[in-house]
């Protein structure tokens, strides 16, 4: 009883005062996990470089073209990181690179999550037969081979970014699915669900007033992690030539790397960047993916 | 008179609050208590929950948490338990003095035989030599189960496959194991419904008075207490506030919190508490509520042979209840009966099997959105607060959900504040912003019960309303029910395993045994004369703290 100084506070501005208060309590529990904390510092640097990367990096370094540099010459003065076959600077790449990832990763991260979510969600709360096929549906993409799956949807479909999104997304949505589901089911043996059934709450309320919010942290945490794991998945694809040529991926520079002989000729500056920068950025994710599911999901704070 | 079993010599106990609290406050749960025990006596310790009664008795064999501090002495049987050596403790505990847990469905470990866990005891103290002969272990096993009248192939049995009060038989049979000296048994019936709850306090008593051990009963009810033990002790606050005689103390109580204690288990069948729940403030009824036995023409509600059937059990096999406008009934019935089942079908959150629910004379529809519309009529409080309301929304959402679900036309706030005010949390602005967690139990159940108000039902499906709440808040929220029923003529079906609730407040007792009514009727007839076996056999059970009394 601290925030009713006045009578007329409204209940709205009562549940937001609250919401802000809880969203402190998470955030002291998260800094205090330094994995988490560091994580959290590389993604932040990694996506202000990524967003920022056009205002002070001109398109131009990316083009063949009207490349500057020697051909895969090592690092040196004007090319920190080398260049690659056609004289590019890699670093210039690699930043340019960083784009593509986390547009990709996230997308996709959130499209399978939400997917993951929904599924999950109606699995639990309607038994029977809707149940049963959303539940069979949902082994079915399991114990599918995800990576051949989304190479199959990709060549099929129209080259470009969207497909990757949209491969990856619908490809990797089961393991959420079961997660929310479980979560959906212990909700709902709660007597507060009772009680809004008898209420008179449809589906809908008790879906959305009181699952959804329960199930929410626990989703927040999945899709930090599902990021990661769609970065790795686009870089695969992009390394298999399955990713849109003209824009410059870590995965698709891995991939020329490898086409255009640079590690027969001993050139590591061509393989290295790219590669680390797929490790750092997954491991970020990884990190403050774990920090957050250590504080918000209820069964894993006991221990 | 010799030296004592056990003697508390100003005992305190203190908890370190959590360290997530910014000031380091301690809790002092208990505070200077001395009591004593003489071997072979058995002394009831009562109390409200929190009141410190299960943190003194765990204090005797140290299985206090970490964050506890004890001052003050506590000898068992001559010896401080306090600066007593690690490896002395071990012995001493279970040997000297072993404990019956309350909740024996979570005292037992699910993967065990229970003979196993009986033996366990038995092997960890050597009490048959150091390293005893499975035969020999088996003998005792046999014998123990034998005392305490379960048959001896049970010793087989997983623990999920006896009944609650075979388990706790179990447990009792664990805590003899040793032949302690001395038995402390937390709240051993609570979970227990009345004619299991006889049978174990019977057949306890009878052990302990068999082999002279020593008693240590904790319970909140005092009927339990006084029917078991010569002795009772009443804490409150941590403090020791009364001691005696167990029929003095219940026949004259001094401290107003025995008092009302006391008060807070009727005695059926004594016109006292009828229509009388034990309250702090005057009831408050405009008049008394009249008990015509005439049906009126119409009833509220009726079912017609309602079923339900969960595979091949009836759970309810052809009921027919009615509930008048402005009603009370209680339905009355042992755990298992089959009543939580019947609400549920009432409330259509359980599709009946066959058989129909009739509203005003109208057959309540099945699908969706005709139920939607008859839920504002008939409402529900369920049994625990704490789990009902959703710990995430606060007073105000929670009172809200219906008028929301509903969207019931008008100031929603002003709504809420009428329904808050009618459940009496006043004033209502003050509990608006408040979460569950930060309510006592008794203002959680009124909470619930707001929120059903706020929809203007015409009838409340109460399941075990006061059950999980505690001895002086009980009769508030029982008087509350009266009172909506004189102001807004509000009807009730509360279910429950209490016949003393049904005693205090209802019109009419319906009596369910194995899914079936066996009987029907006022309340004043039903349970001073019952006419069937079952209604007698529940009333024999009741522990009669009247009969040591007078």
């Amino acid at each position: 009883m601290t925030t009713n100084q006045s009578p007329r506070n409204s209940p709205r501005a009562v549940a937001w005062t609250r919401r802000r208060a809880a969203l402190g309590k998470v955030w002291r529990e998260f800094a205090a996990n330094k994995s988490g904390l560091f994580g959290l510092a590389a993604l932040v640097v990694i996506v202000l470089v990524a967003v920022t990367v056009p205002l002070w990096l001109d398109r131009e370094v990316l083009s063949v073209t009207r490349a500057t540099g020697e051909i895969l010459a090592p690092p040196a003065g004007d090319f920190w990181l080398g260049t690659d076959h056609a004289g590019r600077s890699v670093l210039a790449l690699t930043l340019w690179g960083a784009r593509i990832s986390l547009l990709v990763g996230i997308s996709a991260a959130i499209l399978s999550v939400a997917i993951g979510t929904i599924v999950g969600m109606l699995s639990a709360h309607f038994r029977g037969w809707t149940a049963a096929v959303l539940m069979r549906v949902t082994d079915f993409f399991l114990v599918l081979p995800a990576l051949v799956l989304a190479i199959v949807l990709s060549t099929m479909l129209e080259r470009g970014v969207g497909t990757i999104i949209l491969a990856i997304g619908v490809t990797s949505w089961p393991s959420t699915a079961r997660l929310v589901r479980a979560q959906t089911l212990t909700i709902e043996t709660r007597p507060y669900i009772e009680r809004a059934h008898a209420l008179g709450g449809g589906h809908m309320h008790v879906l959305s007033k009181h699952v959804l919010p329960a199930v929410l942290p626990l989703v927040l945490a999945n899709t930090t992690l599902a990021v990661g794991s769609a970065i790795i998945s686009e870089s695969t694809l992009a390394f298999l030539g399955l990713g849109d040529a003209s824009t410059v991926s870590w995965g698709g520079m891995l991939k020329s790397a490898l086409d255009t002989g640079a590690v027969t000729a001993g050139a590591w500056w061509y393989l290295l960047p790219p590669g680390f920068a797929i490790v750092l950025i997954v491991l970020a994710f990884t990190l403050c993916g774990r920090a957050l599911e250590t504080v918000l999901n209820p069964n894993l704070r006991e221990r | 008179m010799s030296q004592p079993l056990l003697e508390f010599r100003d005992v305190s106990v203190h908890y370190r609050a959590r360290a997530a609290d910014t000031t380091a406050e301690e809790i002092h749960a208990v505070r200077g208590v001395s009591l004593s025990l003489a071997a072979g006596e058995k002394l009831g310790l009562a109390g409200e929950s929190g009141c410190g009664k299960s943190t003194l008795a765990m204090s005797v064999l140290r299985l206090l948490p970490k964050s506890a501090r004890l001052e003050g002495e506590i000898l068992l049987d001559g010896e401080d338990i306090s600066t007593m050596s690690w490896g002395r403790l071990r012995a001493v505990r279970w040997a000297a003095g072993s404990v019956v847990f309350q909740g024996a469905m979570n005292a037992l470990n699910p993967v065990h035989r229970i003979g196993d866990q009986i033996a366990e005891p038995i092997r960890l103290h050597g009490s048959l030599g150091s390293s005893p002969s499975t035969s020999a272990v088996d003998r005792r096993v046999a014998e123990l189960l034998e005392q305490v009248e379960l048959p001896v192939e049970r010793a087989r049995a997983y623990p999920h496959e006896l009944s609650g009060g075979q388990k706790q038989r179990v447990m009792i049979a664990m805590a003899l194991a040793c032949e302690p000296k001395l038995i402390i048994a937390d709240e051993p019936t609570t979970a227990l419904d009345v004619v299991v709850q006889a049978q174990v306090l019977d057949l306890m008593t009878r052990l302990v008075e068999e082999r002279g051990i020593g008693l240590v009963m904790i319970s909140h009810d005092l009927a339990v207490l006084a029917s078991t033990c010569e002795r009772l002790a009443v804490m409150y606050q941590g403090e020791l506030v009364e001691q005696g005689e167990s029929a003095a103390v219940i026949a004259r109580p001094e401290h107003a919190h025995t008092k009302a204690l006391a008060a807070a288990f009727p005695t059926v069948g004594d016109p006292v508490y009828r229509y009388a729940p034990a309250t702090s403030s005057p009831l408050g009824l405009p008049e008394a509520p009249s008990t015509s036995d005439d049906e009126p023409a119409e009833p509220l509600l009726r079912t017609e042979d309602l079923r339900v059937t969960f595979g091949g059990t009836h759970a309810v096999a052809g009921v027919d209840l009615s509930v008048a406008p402005g009603e009370i009934v209680a339905l009355v019935g042992q755990s298992g009966s089959g009543k939580t089942t019947l609400a549920r079908a009432v409330l259509g959150l359980q599709r009946p099997t066959s058989g129909s629910v009739y509203f005003e004379g109208e057959r309540v529809p099945r699908s969706a959105s005709g139920l939607k519309a008859y839920r504002r009529q008939v409402q529900l409080v369920l049994q625990d607060p704490t789990s009902a309301l959703n710990p995430r929304h606060s007073v105000y959402e929670a009172v809200a959900e219906g008028l929301r679900i509903h969207k019931v036309p008008g100031d929603e706030r002003e709504h809420v504040a009428a329904a808050l005010e009618a459940a009496e949390l006043r004033p209502a602005d003050r509990y608006m912003s408040v979460l569950p967690h930060e309510l006592s139990g008794g203002q959680r159940q009124r909470v619930v019960i707001a929120g059903a108000l706020a929809l203007e039902p015409r009838l409340l499906v109460a399941d075990e309303p006061v059950a999980s709440l505690d001895a002086s808040v009980r009769g508030e929220i029982l008087a509350l029910l009266l009172r909506l029923r004189a102001r807004l003529g509000l009807a009730a079906l509360v279910i429950t395993h209490d016949l003393g609730l049904a005693w205090n407040i209802a019109d009419r007792v319906a009596v369910m045994f194995r899914g079936e009514l066996v009987e029907v009727g006022a309340v004043d007839s039903v349970l001073r004369s019952p006419s069937h076996s079952y209604t007698q056999s529940l009333l024999d059970a009741l522990p009669s703290a009247s009969v040591l009394g007078r």
